[in-house]
């Protein structure tokens, strides 16, 4: 499990803080060994610690796209499609189609978090969240709406904020 | 909720999904428990009317497991189509976006319930299930503008209708009471010229404005463009669109009354504010969004649902009368086995949807005398545009769409080119691209043929750093095209293609016309002005293959259009029985008790979403029908000494007006 995470860790580009706190990396080595048979995902793990566990590094084209799957349901919660040769290649005796893992794995999907958001239908952030300007990105003037005290929940906003946690 | 006894004491017309074998007649009988059937089982119910709806699909929705349910089938979803989170339904089929795909030259091919035959496809769906489309909405009020009413006799177009926004006006309001809809009135009579009464105020006040509603105002607002060297200029705007949706509400409302809004169905303390889940299509996690089975929650008991109970012919007499409708009742919806009934009622209320509603006249020959039953098929095309900002804007959060750019929607271009609204699309490239899936899949290398070599792919931290950088910068334009009645648009039934029950499948013969084209010329050079005012990076493209079944070329460009899911205009309204199928009360000319309300009425769709302006034809329509059952029922009534218990109870209860208990109840 460790180890499955340690390899998820040079994919994703999250740690493995990160990918443990997700809940679904049991879920994940458990899919993966599923469809690709566990002689294959040895072979995968041996050839990338030769690769210096750089999988941009990866030749074998059935390596390559082990690691294309596994970085795609760490970011989407979907086994993806394997490229035809790789499926024949390894004598799958399953359909060769994309699938979500479980409706969890949709909502852990790690793309959400490149950019600061959330999964589209969970973890809703709350009311008028979306107005704010996410990280990185320079405060525009607002248009207010007519009778609505738009400047009062903001200075509140700002109060919550100037505690420290630590 | 539906099957509670009757007070009475006689037997209750059915329970949910049960056949109302027991009683067979009613007062009404609505067809469809969706936005449209829903609110006229709502007015006639408090009025006192027995009124049976017959919902050909399932109703697992209006539970909170059955809620979780279709939650939890969206998340698994491979494509979050609209139609993603529902179940599919053998014996009440449903359209889907995904019964399309291009051909690689060119042209498009479709499979699943539709047969279509037209040179550009209808690239709508709907939804057959308890709450119907409206389930899967995404929520935006706007009303229709004045002009929007009178586009033959303005500019010279299309269809007019036989009434006028002034008309419409009061019914306007009491959809917004009703759908619970989070707007600025004064917003949007200074920049639509929408009239409202003195001091009006909507029940919610506005949802906020994204960030990048933000963005894109302070680059554009009060900028005129031209769409064409000849053209004048056109100045910009940035509008708050209005929602059916739980925002702050308004003290102001109702004369200081204010307003309290509905939660959600299952589960009514929840729900009473949009938290940005940022999926309200397909659906609304908490269901913040109005949904048609918060109305069904404040039914009176009167009314009966009877679930998956497919309406396959409307009966009528020889003298033109509707009598009752004959249907299908089925306990599997994978399995074809059904047993057939019929229902009887005084007026029978067609409320399945434009291209149902079409389906159902042609099937039982009914309405015919104008030749228009199925024809003008309409929707709104929707042309879209996307490209990157300079900076982060924050996709995929909140509504999507806060905002809209409503300048184009209005005057004297009309007369050559569709008008067209402009939605700012708070979700990046979700429609136009499916991101942020299709972002992953490309950079790993993943191409969409298998068969294909894939790309060398990037890992690790250069991979999250590039979809952090590329999806953050997202954003795109939707413009929603006015789509003018023309008769070979049309639905039709041919017995060869039928459905698992035996019932045909809807033929589709649709195309888009020069005017509509020339409107989305228009489109993609104001698109192409404000990219260039916000200093964005373009990254349209439009040409053929897998997913653009809606490409096609005019005057030398590409174009690739899609569906909006607002079919409309297929028994549509007017003010002669020779040249429309409904009059302006929505009631068939040919069968004076047999209404056809929705979408399906309208002989112009104008810019506006039209879920709103649908709501207030229905409304407008249930009192019509009121006072059409109290004069039928007025013999019955004087007959005070006869003791006949079926006679009396056939007198309505005490009929409250609509408007004399304006809270909308939240049911423990």
């Amino acid at each position: 499990m460790d180890g499955f995470v340690d390899v998820s860790v040079g994919l994703t580009g999250f740690d493995s803080f990160d990918l443990h706190a997700t809940g679904v990396a049991a879920l994940y080595l458990e899919t993966a060994l599923d469809q690709v048979g566990t002689e294959a995902f040895e072979r995968f793990l041996d050839e990338l610690d030769a690769a210096g566990g750089d999988p941009g590094r990866l030749e074998g084209e059935t390596s390559r796209d082990i690691a294309r799957a596994i970085t795609h349901l760490w970011y989407l919660g979907v086994w993806p499609q394997l490229a035809r040769s790789v499926h024949t290649a390894l004598g799958r005796e399953k359909a060769n189609v994309p699938f979500t893992v479980s409706p969890e794995a949709y909502t852990e999907g790690l793309v959400w978090r490149t950019f600061h958001g959330h999964p589209a239908g969970a973890k809703a952030p709350g009311f008028g969240t979306w107005s704010d300007p996410p990280p990185g990105a320079p405060p525009v003037p607002r248009v207010t709406a007519a009778g609505r005290p738009v400047g009062k929940p903001e200075e509140d906003r700002e109060e919550e904020f100037q505690g420290d946690i630590s | 909720m539906s099957a509670s006894p009757r007070a009475d004491g006689q037997p209750a017309g059915g329970g949910r999904g049960t056949p109302p074998h027991h009683r067979r007649r009613y007062d009404v009988i609505v067809v469809g428990a969706g936005l449209s059937g829903t609110l006229v089982a709502k007015r006639l119910g408090d009025q006192g009317w027995r009124v049976l709806v017959l919902e050909a699909g399932t109703g697992t929705l209006d539970t909170w497991p059955g809620h979780l349910d279709a939650m939890n089938t969206y998340y698994a979803a491979a494509a979050k189509v609209p139609n993603s989170p529902y179940r599919p339904n053998a014996a009440a089929p449903s359209p889907d976006v995904l019964d399309l795909a291009g051909l690689p030259d060119g042209g498009f091919r479709a499979s699943g319930y539709f047969v279509q035959n037209g040179a550009l496809p209808y690239g709508s769906d709907y939804l057959r299930a308890n709450g119907g489309t409206v389930m899967h909405w995404l929520g935006l009020t706007p009303r229709m503008h004045p002009e929007d009413f009178a586009v033959r006799r303005t500019f010279g177009y299309g269809r007019d209708w036989p009434l006028g926004y002034a008309d419409l006006e009061s019914h306007y309001r009491a959809a917004e009471r009703q759908l619970g809809v989070a707007g600025d009135a004064q917003e949007q009579s200074e920049a639509i010229g929408l009239p409202f009464p003195e001091g009006y105020v909507y029940p919610m006040h506005r949802i906020p404005r994204s960030y990048l509603d933000d963005v894109v105002a302070a680059k554009i607002d009060g900028v005129p463009v031209q769409e064409s060297a000849d053209s004048p200029g056109t100045t910009l705007r940035v509008v708050t669109t209005p929602h059916a949706r739980n925002s702050v509400p308004d003290a102001r409302y109702d004369g200081g009354r204010g307003y309290r809004p509905a939660g959600a169905a299952g589960l009514p303390n929840y729900g009473e504010r949009c938290v940005g889940n940022a999926s309200c299509v397909p659906i609304c996690p908490v269901q913040a969004k109005y949904n048609p089975l918060k109305t069904q929650a404040t039914w009176d008991s009167r009314v009966t649902l009877v679930t998956r109970a497919v309406v396959s012919r409307v009966l009528a007499d020889g003298n033109g009368r509707a009598i009752g409708v004959e249907y299908q009742a089925y306990d599997d919806p994978a399995a074809p086995v059904h047993t057939t009934h019929t229902a009887e009622a005084d007026i029978v209320v067609l409320a399945a949807h434009a291209i149902e509603n079409a389906k159902l006249l042609l099937v039982s020959g009914l309405a015919g005398h104008s030749g228009q039953v199925g024809r003008n098929l309409m929707d709104h095309p929707v042309l879209l545009t996307w490209g990157l900002m300079k900076h982060p804007v924050g996709p995929f959060r909140g509504p999507a769409s806060t905002s809209g750019v409503e300048s184009f929607r209005t005057g004297p271009a009309r007369k050559r080119r569709a008008p067209f609204r402009i939605e700012i699309a708070n979700w990046g490239w979700g429609w136009p691209a499916a991101s942020p899936g299709s972002d992953v899949a490309r950079l790993l290398g993943i191409t969409g043929d298998s068969g294909q070599p894939r790309g060398r792919g990037v890992f690790g931290e250069e991979l999250r750093r590039r979809l952090g950088g590329g999806i953050g910068r997202q954003f795109s334009l939707q413009f929603e095209l006015e789509q003018e009645a023309e008769g070979r648009n049309r639905v039709t039934i041919d017995p060869r293609h039928r459905d698992r029950l035996g019932n045909p499948r809807p033929v589709i013969t649709y195309d888009l016309s020069d005017r509509v084209k020339r409107g989305m010329a228009a489109a993609k050079a104001v698109s192409d002005r404000v990219f260039g005012l916000l200093e964005a990076e373009d990254r349209t493209v439009y040409g053929p293959g897998p997913f653009s079944p809606g490409h096609f070329r005019f005057e030398g460009q590409d174009f690739a259009f899609n569906g909006a899911g607002h079919g409309a205009g297929t028994h549509l309204m007017g003010d002669s029985r020779d040249s429309s199928v409904v009059d302006h009360w929505q009631r068939c000319w040919d069968h004076p008790n047999l209404y056809a309300v929705g979408c399906g009425s309208m002989p112009s769709v104008g810019t506006s979403n039209p879920s709103l302006t649908m709501a207030a034809l229905a409304l407008r329509s249930s009192e019509r029908i009121h006072r059409d059952l109290t004069e039928l029922h007025r013999p019955v009534t004087v007959r005070t000494g006869g003791g006949d218990r079926t006679a009396a109870s056939r007198v309505p209860g005490p009929a409250p007006s609509p408007h004399s208990h304006p809270q909308q109840e939240v049911r423990p």
